[in-house]
């Protein structure tokens, strides 16, 4: 058994990162001979929902009926369960519980990664030699990847420092300094400021990717978990990423009980 | 006793006067075609022969990041009148105004004077210093030039409104007044994290923080402004704007090339635009890079409904080091909330007096 595990080892490492992960595709190049990642991207899943999956249930608000009801959704998590610490686990029942109170993206705030990845909305990769530069249309979060010799983070921030590189087809990003205020779903699914996301994102097709992330985070789960999912190219014509500034729509939510009472 | 710690009165001193000796010949050469009064060109360097570094695909690569912010006001001050370009002499001066004006700001153990607005409040109230946070305009770099306003032309000045612009921004500012307070929809859109004038487009620079990074990609050149975090992804493929009846904050953008010109046409703005409260504002910019830290940064707006005649200004950006920072702005914006509150508290009291 150790002996095989050592073998594993070694072929792992003797392998080229391609091979070990075997993708009959190969993406158009860029003009400095990587992997063209460039374009609008969107998932197509209910991770957003609950990374978990989940069967279909009425919504948090009656009068919208069949909208904005829970969709069923088979989950995202590699072994199905998102492995929490006993103490984690309870806290993450009392966000799910206390859902749309809670839940950061209710209030339109920055997604973090990798929720970004698998909001309902699309985003754009710009891609660069030395900058990857990601723009998200939910709430115009963006992240800049730098390409070049990694650095650390000034401070943690709502989106976090990121650092990729590339592994034969695969653009690898490694995401720290994020803040602690944002969760991964719908579901009460979170993190600490210990959170350490690795992102794979490796093309399957010319309109489709791969998109993978392990997630760390020793102050809240019992060991690194992983969600992987597609991504697919928005193939309209034309198509663009619009403006989602949501602020606007959360105003009556977090200042309503501070607007002028009419005075009749 | 405050510590600044990004940069010191010295060496800001130092970087200011090498600023000047660096870019002022610089701002020179980049003057466009149509300011004919530009000064002389200062230094044969950077001449016509200079060409471009161009990205792996061929196209001039205006990627970094960038400042523009500057001591240039949009508008030509009017004791300044027909005069478009300060002398060199007038601007070492106006250098030194700067750097006075920053060392007074930072003399130890002078907090500022009554900075609250709220009348008989003791100066120590509210501590609104710039400078101690690094915030200042002038503790950053400062993309020089000569001009006496962003706004080209003998004017210098935004052009008079038209009358039903007058009539409707007058119906506007009369329908608001009174109820500056009432609620979030009543505060200015910075306020409420929602959209910036400096974006633009046409970009100009901000108080503070005036700065932006732009990466270009396949048939793409995103510039994202540090305030608010704002992307503009501009297509460079021959796309066609987005439908007219699509509206949005920062309108849509469209580009070109011409020739090391980076044009962007922009539309599709809200009739709430952050930028003056054009309607049917359409904007034309032009990214120039003049060398390798400067971008001649060139706009003309227009909105025959708003200003009797179009209207076009320019200045440098210029290229600085580091990174940006991530600007979250709603995400803590209690001073929205705290606003909003000061206003209800306010006619709580007022109340209560006159009930008396």
């Amino acid at each position: 058994m150790i002996a095989g595990v050592a073998v594993l080892c070694v072929l792992s490492l003797a392998a080229p990162p391609s091979a070990a992960q075997a993708p009959a595709y190969r993406a158009p190049r860029t003009a400095n001979g990587k992997p063209e990642l460039s374009g609008i991207w969107q998932a197509l899943n209910t991770a957003d929902w609950d990374l978990e999956g989940q069967a279909a249930a009425a919504g948090p608000v009656p009068s919208l009926g069949a909208v904005f009801a829970k969709p069923p959704g088979l989950g995202v998590v590699e072994g199905g369960e998102i492995p929490y610490l006993p103490a984690m686990a309870a806290k993450k029942k009392e966000h799910q519980a206390n859902w749309v109170k809670l839940d950061p993206e209710v209030k339109c705030y920055l997604p973090g990664v990798p929720r970004a990845t698998y909001l309902p909305y699309p985003f754009q990769i710009v891609q660069s030699q030395n900058t990857i530069l990601i723009s998200y249309e939910y709430a115009g979060a963006v992240r800049i990847i730098n390409m070049g010799a990694p650095t650390k983070a000034p401070a943690d921030s709502w989106m976090g420092w990121s650092n990729g590189h590339w592994e034969g087809e695969t653009l690898v990003v490694d995401v720290t300094s994020q803040n602690e205020d944002t969760w991964f779903d719908r579901s009460g699914n979170f993190h600490s400021d210990a959170l350490h996301v690795v992102e794979r994102y490796t093309p399957r097709s010319a309109d489709t990717l791969n998109y993978e992330a392990t997630i760390e985070d020793p102050k809240i789960f019992s060991r690194p978990w992983k969600i992987s999912m597609p991504l697919y190219r928005r193939v309209e014509k034309n198509v663009r990423l619009l403006e989602y500034k949501c602020p606007e729509f959360a105003e009556e939510l977090l200042y309503g009980p501070l607007r002028k009472k009419s005075s009749n | 006793m405050i510590r600044r710690s990004l940069v010191s009165t010295t060496t800001l001193a130092a970087m200011i006067a090498v600023l000047l000796i660096a870019q002022a010949p610089a701002a020179g050469q980049v003057q466009s075609p149509a300011t004919k009064a530009a000064p002389p060109k200062a230094t044969p360097a950077g001449g016509k022969s200079w060409t471009p570094p161009r990205t792996p695909d061929g196209k001039p690569d205006l990627q970094g990041v960038w400042t523009n912010n500057t001591v240039t006001p949009l508008e030509r001050p009017k004791e300044l009148a027909g005069k478009e370009f300060y002398t060199e002499a007038e601007m070492q001066a106006l250098a030194k105004q700067e750097r006075e004006r920053l060392a007074q700001v930072e003399d130890e153990g002078q907090p500022p004077a009554n900075h609250s607005g709220v009348e008989g409040a003791p100066a120590d109230d509210v501590h609104y210093d710039f400078s101690q946070f690094g915030l200042d305009r002038g503790q950053a770099k400062l993309a020089w030039n000569r001009r006496t306003s962003i706004i080209v032309g003998p004017q210098g000045t935004v052009p008079p409104l038209t009358p039903d612009a007058r009539k409707r921004l007058a119906e506007i500012r009369a329908k608001a007044k009174g109820h500056e307070f009432d609620g979030p929809e009543n505060l200015p859109l910075g306020a409420r994290c929602l959209a910036r004038p400096n974006v633009g487009p046409p970009l100009l620079p901000s108080a503070y923080n005036s700065n932006l990074q732009i990466v270009q990609g396949a048939g793409y050149v995103a510039i994202e402004t540090e305030m608010i975090h704002d992307v503009r992804i501009i297509p460079t493929d021959g796309r066609p704007h987005i439908p007219e009846s699509i509206h949005q904050w920062y309108g849509d953008s469209v580009g070109h090339w011409e020739d090391n010109t980076l044009v962007i046409d922009t539309t599709n703005f809200t009739e709430l635009t952050p930028f003056k409260g054009a309607q049917n504002l359409h904007v034309i910019e032009r990214l120039t890079l003049a060398d390798e830290d400067t971008i001649l940064y060139q706009f003309t707006v227009e909105d025959p409904g708003m200003w009797t005649k179009p209207w076009s200004g320019e200045l440098p950006i210029t290229k600085i080091d580091g990174q940006l920072y991530e600007y979250a702005c709603h995400e803590a914006n209690s001073p929205l909330a705290n606003t909003l509150r000061g206003a209800r508290v306010a006619e709580e009291r007022a109340a209560n007096k006159s009930a008396k």
